[in-house]
């Protein structure tokens, strides 16, 4: 019975397997490549100082998309993550100005755990009052910004040179070194995506949203698994809100952050290759989308189109992405 | 039923006994009063008919949901499973009807997601012959039966007390059914003990050292297989109805000069098909036997409409069909039953929403709705004898009603082809009689079906005329009442047909 047995692949199958498996992700990040390359030919002078401003402004963006993906892949949507970023950067604009770096860096921790802890529970009550996610966190996207509101209830606050020197590379939150909001996103993209692929609580997380059932058959704690899931959004829904303090030495509550920085986050996952189902796609993928998101503005404006189409034309990019991705897995399947 | 004796008169020391244990899912009572006593070194099989209660005890013994009363114990102790997890801790493994894999995970990542040393689960899938298994492969890509040992291998590394199976041989060619009977019997030696759900009787008089069986949610019997064979297992299962349950097989007569309703010539499809040609008449049960694996599933899905064919021809009714989708194939009277029931249903409607469905086909004009659509349901309702108590959601009635309701639909709308593929599997008896009986009415009717199966014994009992298919083409044809089990699994095997 030779035929009901998988057999082993050499190299070449294996490598185009990779490809298969991986092929969206891959094709993410080539597409961000080549718009940089792109905008690079769009403007008179595209330096360091125009690196590192794509690279830190787009910190937020790509923090968000991570949070949301981890809780999209854990079967569950977060349409909190943009309250909760909103939320952090008023709290930290508000508890950091005037202080030290060592003082800032503790309330920067201060804030993840909290956040982390706010979320989990918002992931808790998901799973044991079984309310839709989509419902729970319309609610907790108004309830986290609406308290950003009242700890400040017009844009002020700051923050330490130091802490601006993390996210952007320099004390004054311009300048032409982007090494450090690139490991600034690396270093918590690394993380969570080993966690996620090596550690059994982190492949729990694809199984919860892949097969709840038969998760929950092969003992897998399905519950455990969703509610980790939020904690992690949380905690990196505020670690964009402290990139937010960071770039701007400011804190801005207003709802109209807090909705794009949701809306921002699921096109980023959808774009980056994660079935809203669940169970299927990569962080590293998402996160690329979410700089795409980023990038297409400057891009947008360096084309001298007027802001308002610049929307539309974002719009019809995840249109037309998703809807090229649905025409070959259509022919994939046709021709199989 | 004189002789039988009960579990709980039983002296010996029991590994596990469950005692009056009862279940209700809202009105409908799954299980009234069921004992259970398995001891230490023994496999025991689990019998009744469907609805009789055993998914429920078995998804109770395994933590999967909460008894509403009785007691378990285990070793002695009182346990009270409220999760998988509690269960397999206890010493209970269970390997489910449905595999409990995760369909977007590798299967080394699926070995890695659950608390035991993946080294063991590879170990068992060596002793298991699977240790050539491409472990990076995803599991939705990996065939059935080889998800159903990957499950077992899982319990088993579990080094479970009590190995539970429900069901497992149903979706298992016989050469890894067997690999599975010399595990069970390996752990009955080590003195561990296995509980064993299955409708195939024939595996429970050779492998089963005693039997529980249930009816309508009680403990009725428990007995010595060997003792009264066969007649008596189904006796008890069926209480007073039992009497005539497998008819011998009747020859029936189909006129030769029936028109040809589905004829295949020289069909491919990529590697699964290598030219398959046949043909079907109108009131012909023409049935298809093959092992796993041997471009069956691939057959279905392109007479069914749901992928292309390379080449050959398909003619439907004298005409030429290239359907498109299943829509093209059920317009020209081509229809599927398939394997898994829920692919079929709408399991969150209604029985009568589920009938109806395929009538919904034809609201072309707009508005014009079908008129007589109540009375078509009602009609076939009452013809295929559903068990409408769980009528409010299809997903509730039991695999027989809901294999029912998938043929049903087709009855409410009409059709002259009919596609059956493996639809008595995991299928109590009585039920199975009565789907033998629909497709052969439907047959004398007019019908022409193509019925695939994986139970050989169903061939003579059910078809006119059976083929076999062995890698992609069809090596073996003959009359069905002649068909012996020896010859249609050498076939099947490739062998050269022995007769």
């Amino acid at each position: 019975m030779t035929a009901v047995a998988v057999p082993s692949g050499q190299a070449a199958i294996r490598w185009r397997r990779w490809l298969v498996r991986h092929g969206w992700t891959v094709g993410v990040w080539v597409l961000l490549v080549g718009l940089i390359a792109w905008y690079s030919t769009l403007i008179p002078r595209f330096g360091n100082f125009t690196m590192a401003s794509i690279a830190k402004n787009s910190l937020p963006t790509a923090y968000l998309a991570i949070a949301q993906a981890v809780v999209v892949i854990a079967g569950g949507l977060d349409l909190g993550v943009g309250g909760m970023m909103v939320l952090a950067n008023a709290t930290s604009a508000l508890l950091m100005e005037g202080e030290g770096f060592g003082m800032t860096l503790l309330i920067a921790a201060a804030v993840i755990g909290g956040a982390a802890l706010a979320n989990g529970i918002v992931g808790w009550v998901i799973v044991t009052s079984r309310v839709p996610d989509i419902v729970v966190t319309l609610a907790t996207l108004f309830i986290f910004s609406g308290i950003g509101l009242m700890v400040l209830p017009s844009p002020g606050g700051g923050t330490s040179g130091g802490f601006r020197r993390i996210f952007t590379g320099s004390s004054s939150g311009v300048g032409t070194n982007y090494w450090p909001s690139l490991v600034a996103l690396a270093v918590p993209l690394a993380l969570v995506a080993a966690w996620l692929a090596r550690s059994r609580r982190g492949l729990s997380l694809y199984a919860a949203g892949s097969h709840p059932i038969a998760a929950y058959l092969s003992g897998v704690d399905t519950r455990r698994a969703k509610i980790t899931a939020y904690a992690i959004s949380g905690a990196l829904a505020a670690l964009a809100g402290l990139a937010v303090t960071a770039i701007t030495a400011n804190g801005d509550a207003r709802f109209n952050n807090a909705a794009n920085g949701t809306l921002n986050s699921v096109a980023a996952v959808v774009l980056g290759g994660i079935a809203l189902t669940g169970g299927v796609g990569s962080v590293i993928g998402a996160v690329a989308a979410g700089v795409i998101l980023f990038v297409l503005n400057p891009i947008l404006t360096a084309l001298g189109i007027n802001p308002n189409t610049s929307q539309v034309i974002q719009g019809l990019v995840i249109v037309g992405v998703m809807a090229m991705a649905g025409l070959l897995e259509l022919r994939r399947r046709r021709t199989e | 039923m004189a002789a039988v004796t009960t579990a709980r008169s039983d002296a010996l020391p029991a590994l596990l006994t469950a005692s009056e244990v009862a279940k209700s899912f809202g009105t409908v009572v799954a299980l009234r009063s069921a004992d259970l006593a398995v001891r230490p070194g023994e496999i025991h099989a689990l019998l009744g008919a469907n609805g009789a209660g055993k998914s429920t005890l078995v998804k109770i013994l395994a933590g999967v949901i909460p008894a509403d009363a009785g007691t378990i114990h285990l070793n002695g102790a009182r346990i009270h499973p409220r999760r998988p997890a509690d269960a397999t801790a206890a010493g209970v493994a269970t390997v489910f009807q449905d595999p409990a894999l995760i369909p977007d995970l590798t299967i080394d990542r699926n070995l890695r997601l659950i608390a035991v040393d993946p080294g063991r689960i590879r170990s068992w899938l060596d002793r298991l012959g699977l240790g050539d298994l491409d472990f990076d492969a995803m599991v939705r890509d990996v065939p059935l039966p080889i998800l159903r040992l990957l499950d077992l291998a899982r319990a088993l590394a579990h080094d479970p007390h009590l190995l539970v199976l429900d069901e497992i041989t149903a979706a298992l060619p016989a050469d890894l059914a067997e690999r599975v009977f010399e595990v069970m019997a390996e752990q009955r030696d080590r003195g561990r003990s296995v509980l064993f759900i299955t409708h195939r009787l024939a595996e429970v008089l050779r492998v089963c050292d005693r039997a529980t069986i249930l009816r309508d949610g009680r403990h009725v019997a428990t007995l010595t297989p060997g003792e009264g064979g066969e007649a008596r297992l189904v006796e008890a299962m069926l209480g007073e109805v039992a009497a005539a349950v497998t008819e011998p097989p009747t020859t029936r007569e189909r006129p030769p000069e029936a028109p040809v309703a589905l004829e295949a010539r020289a069909l491919t499809s990529r590697d699964y098909l290598k030219g398959v040609s046949f043909e079907v008449r109108a009131g012909e049960i023409l049935g298809l036997v093959a092992l796993e694996g041997q471009g069956q599933d691939r057959l279905f899905d392109v007479l069914a409409g749901d992928r292309p064919f390379d080449g050959g021809e398909l003619v439907v009714g004298g005409r030429p069909l290239r359907p498109r989708s299943p829509f093209d194939a059920i317009r020209s009277g081509v229809v599927l039953v398939p394997a898994d029931r829920l692919h079929a249903l709408l399991p969150q409607r209604s029985v009568r929403e589920n009938l109806a469905s395929t009538l919904y086909n034809r609201i072309g004009r707009w508005f014009s709705l079908v008129r007589d659509e109540d009375e078509r349901v009602s009609g076939v309702i009452e013809r295929l004898t559903i068990d409408t108590r769980a009528q409010r959601q299809a997903r509730r009635l039991s695999g027989g009603n809901q294999q029912k309701v998938a043929v049903g639909r087709w009855l409410a709308a009409g059709f002259r082809t009919l596609l059956c593929f493996d639809p008595t599997r995991g299928i109590d008896i009585h039920t199975k009689d009565q789907i033998y009986a629909l497709l052969r009415e439907l047959a004398a009717d007019g019908a022409a079906i193509l019925y695939y199966t994986s139970e050989l014994a169903e061939v003579p009992v059910v078809c006119d005329r059976v083929l076999v298919m062995y890698d992609g083409r069809i090596v073996h044809e003959q009359p069905a009442a002649a068909a012996e089990e020896r010859v249609l699994l050498g076939a099947a095997h490739g062998l050269e047909a022995a007769s």
